[in-house]
């Protein structure tokens, strides 16, 4: 069953019609300033979403958005819209916010040098139908029957989307992408548990997904209070996202860095994360969910060690940033919306080092993290709570532990790592891997 | 309207609007610019559940066309089972307050300038970088649905942050400051506010990292308010409760905390997180969640108040483009009468805490985080050295009751709270409160 029997409306982006909207905005657009840059989104996506073991809501949704950025004497300015055919009063705005812009040193936006290339991220197997959805949903289902648990709440979601890319020196790129993902929560007296998966490819494994989130909600019952005191901790790569998202990837955003407002600023060079550990952005990887050849201002992506055996070698940037500080694009502008201006992030971050088994001595699980968000983004200083904290004792889940704090410094900890476990997990647009860390704080009760 | 066999209700909520924003980092005007969208949500209730279609530029189809559009959300809901069933419930729309000085009427230009006498306001000695950003969001909202309630209303949204950062050998420390208003503009004469951010993260500079461990605590107005948000709030949302999700589900009539606590969820007051009307068309009204210590209400919809009870509908809430949600509005902390003088005195040693990083609840388990920005020990009844990086956790039905002590006077600040990907508009607020044996967490050792 497909979900989008016929629509009204969006019909303006057939292919056709999409190439000459996105010439005529660059011509009337170049009437008026130096450059011009035109980005097109849209995709559509179903979704189905559990209320307890019953499925509540089933959604279908169309997006659809038109950015336009403009470059005039180093004055960029941008706008975007949800509708096409308003692209005149959306160029108009892009305009008039450059003039505002503070002018800055500018060498132009790329021109074309990428070449057609397989999609990097999109399967083209990946369909939009409701009749999925609610398949996977039934095996998470099934999953969590494991364990005598109540699920509350759980969804998933099939989407896809298309991306053009065009500006005044000719660039017109265009990709795909698709991704499935399946979540489940469940509860057992007080004890959550919680699991999600994620796919470009729709390999996910909801069976598993819900069996886990069963696992650890059955798993926490009837936890015993801990002291307070240092710790071997296990954190598992869930809680590894939060941490570095919130903290270390800002840190790295050559924005950031000349801006003042990070931490490791002047530590290139430096020994920053142990020696064992690399951390590089990946575009190329295959199936990756931020996969792709060019970034969101059309230059050509590449592999960036930012940190090779624990030293820290190299920032990120977009042109914006380069050009300002005299440092080149490492290709790294990404967009969050069609509105707005492109940032500065990473596409796969890869988080690597040789592999040993980290559950070989006693330590405290860390399955996720409560408030990584209110981490202190300059400082590195956190304190969250543990999700499901559970002792690990032979290699296996031992007691739970009812409720723990945990305390610490990201940029520290990221020197106290003792080793990375065998296999990765896609966590966002992360690869990561399970980690070992000794002498951690934890606030008992 | 031909709704079809297997539509027993459909609403139509379609936003438009713009969004205007200012960037200024480092004197910098890094942008300063208007987008615009438009964007529905058309829900069917089918036979079970809900069938709903999320549409990027709505064309606001009719006859034919918009039947069609029903009938794919009636298909899609062919795959619910959930057997839903809405409350009855007043509507009506209330008037969106009038703005003392419209937003809208003010150029960007002129609005850029006077964002950027607040950024250099921060700038002090010692400061390494100053960052003011301005918001603004102009939404038309037009409702209809089957039962042949249509309204439409205007609101226009804006505020500023500002933050400062102050750098020494290493030691990296931010101080910032914000205020978002329904009122109109809030950006004239506010350059206190960015020296009070730079202000505050040099004195940070100087700060020790608390030491965890469990003490009585001092929570500000901001910071009490996001306790009621994340430790209360959440809970009392009806889907939570209908999902068995929350540790307050059948709670109802039961003592969870002192007497001197009492917290309610707005939407019709007049502040951040004000609805004219919710977003199921439903008229919007004070729900009491906590009444003096015992659970008195749920948050809902009409779907969680016809499954779970005890409550009103007028809490579902909605991004543009977006499902409602049952969500909080504005929710508070009623005042008491101490003084803060009396609770300091009450503490040989503890810790009082200021302003707020935000915070997060697992409503399931009943456990709650949240941060402070800064805050300072408590010896003999007296504020001594500075702490930073210190947070705050407890467990939903034991914490309320160790509250011992609540101000005289609320003081409400204004936030985005997130939930299923959504973000709207809130505010939180309360007096200052005292709380003995709460969980602090600082990764100090000292």
């Amino acid at each position: 069953m497909r979900w989008w029997v016929a629509v009204a409306q969006n019909e303006v982006l057939l292919p056709g019609d999409m190439a000459g909207l996105i010439d005529t905005i660059i011509r009337k657009g170049e009437a008026l300033v130096e450059e011009v840059e035109v980005y097109i989104a849209g995709g559509e996506s179903v979704s189905a979403e559990l209320s307890k073991t019953n499925i509540g809501i089933a959604t279908g949704s169309k997006s659809l958005g038109l950015g336009i950025r403009t470059i005039d004497h180093g004055r960029i300015g941008s706008s975007g819209t949800s509708d096409p055919a308003a692209w005149r009063k959306c160029l108009d705005a892009a305009v008039s916010s450059g003039t505002l812009a503070t002018p800055q040193e500018w060498g132009g936006l790329p021109m074309p040098s990428v070449q057609e290339r397989p999609l990097l991220s999109f399967d083209p197997e990946v369909r939009v139908e409701a009749g999925i959805v609610e398949k996977a949903i039934y095996n998470m289902l099934k999953g969590a029957e494991e364990f005598p648990v109540k699920v509350t709440s759980g969804s998933a979601d099939i989407s896809t989307g298309y991306l053009t890319l065009a500006n005044s020196h000719g660039v017109r790129y265009s990709t795909k992408k698709s991704m499935v993902s399946v979540s489940l929560e469940a509860i057992s007296d007080n004890s959550t548990g919680y699991e999600f998966d994620q796919s470009v490819t729709g390999s996910v494994d909801p069976e598993n997904v819900g069996r886990k989130a069963a696992f650890f909600a059955h798993h926490g019952r009837s936890g015993e209070g801990l002291p307070t005191g240092d710790y071997s901790l296990v954190l598992s790569p869930m809680a590894l996202a939060q941490l570095l998202g919130n903290v270390f990837v800002p840190a790295v955003n050559g924005r950031s860095v000349h801006a003042g407002r990070s931490k490791l600023a002047k530590s290139i060079g430096e020994v920053v994360v142990d020696t064992s550990i690399s951390m590089y952005d990946d575009p190329f990887r295959n199936y990756g969910p931020g996969s792709t050849w060019w970034d969101a201002e059309g230059v050509p992506t590449r592999r960036i060690d930012i940190v090779r055996d624990g030293v820290l070698t190299e920032f990120l940037y977009d042109l914006k940033t380069g050009y300002r500080y005299g440092k080149n694009s490492t290709g790294s502008a990404l967009r969050s919306g069609y509105g707005g201006l492109p940032g500065i992030g990473y596409h796969n971050l890869v988080f690597d080092g040789p592999r040993t088994n980290t559950r070989d001595e006693p330590a405290i699980y860390v399955h996720d993290v409560v408030g990584a968000h209110t981490a202190n983004p300059m400082s590195g200083d956190f304190s969250v709570e543990i999700s499901n904290p559970s002792w690990i004792e032979n290699g296996d889940f031992g007691n739970p532990v009812r409720k723990a704090m945990y305390a610490g410094n990201v940029f520290d900890l990221l020197k106290e790592i003792e080793g990375i476990a065998h296999g990765e997990r896609v966590i966002g647009a992360m690869v990561l891997p399970e980690i070992r860390l000794s002498g951690q704080r934890i606030i008992g009760i | 309207m031909n709704m079809g066999r297997d539509i027993r209700y459909y609403d139509v909520r379609h936003v438009t609007g713009q969004t205007t924003h200012i960037d200024i980092d480092n004197s910098v005007i890094e942008s300063a610019g208007t987008s615009f969208f438009s964007t529905a949500v058309v829900r069917v209730l089918g036979p079970s559940g809900w069938g709903i279609l999320t549409i990027d530029n709505y064309s606001s189809p009719e006859g034919r066309e918009f039947e069609l559009l029903l009938s794919n959300a009636a298909s899609l809901a062919h795959i619910t089972t959930e057997p839903v069933t809405l409350a009855d419930a007043p509507h009506g729309v209330l008037a969106v307050p009038p703005m003392k000085e419209d937003p809208r009427d003010v150029s960007l230009e002129e609005k850029t300038g006077v964002l950027g006498e607040i950024e250099s306001s921060a700038r002090l000695p010692g400061i390494v970088n100053t960052r003011a950003t301005y918001i603004e969001r102009d939404e038309q909202v037009y409702f209809i649905d089957s039962s042949a309630n249509e309204y439409s209303f205007g609101i226009c949204r804006s505020g500023f942050n500002i933050m400062a950062v102050a750098s020494r050998e290493g030691n990296v420390q931010m101080g910032y400051e914000r205020l978002h208003s329904i009122h109109g503009l809030n950006i004239r004469h506010q350059q206190e506010m960015g020296r009070s951010a730079g202000e505050r993260a040099l004195s940070l500079i100087d700060a020790k990292a608390a030491a965890g461990g469990t003490m009585d605590a001092i929570l500000d107005p901001e910071l009490a308010g996001v306790f009621a948000h994340e430790a209360v709030g959440h809970a009392s949302e009806g889907d939570l409760v209908h999902e068995g999700n929350s540790v307050l589900s059948g709670k109802i009539g039961e003592r969870i905390g002192s007497s001197l606590i009492t917290i309610v969820d707005d939407p019709s007051l007049h502040e951040f997180g004000f609805d004219p009307v919710d977003a199921e068309g439903v008229r919007v009204g004070r729900t009491t969640i906590i009444d003096q210590g015992v659970v008195g209400a749920y948050l809902h919809n009409r779907e969680t108040l016809a499954s779970v009870g005890n409550g009103v509908a007028g809490h579902a809430r909605a991004s543009p483009g977006e499902a409602p949600l049952v969500r909080m509005s504005n929710t508070f902390i009623e005042e008491g009468d101490a003084d803060l003088d009396e609770m300091l005195e009450g503490i040989s040693t503890g810790i009082i805490l200021y302003g707020s990083r935000g915070g997060q609840v697992d409503p399931g388990r009943g456990v709650f985080q949240f941060n402070a920005e800064y805050g300072y020990v408590i010896e003999k009844g007296e504020r001594k050295a500075m702490v930073r990086d210190v947070s705050l956790s407890g467990e939903i039905l034991s914490t309320l009751h160790s509250i011992e002590m609540c101000g005289k006077e609320r003081k409400m600040s204004q936030g985005y709270c997130g939930k299923g990907g959504q973000s709207v508009p809130v505010s939180d607020g309360a007096p200052y409160i005292m709380l003995r044996n709460a969980v602090v967490g600082g990764s100090g050792t000292e």
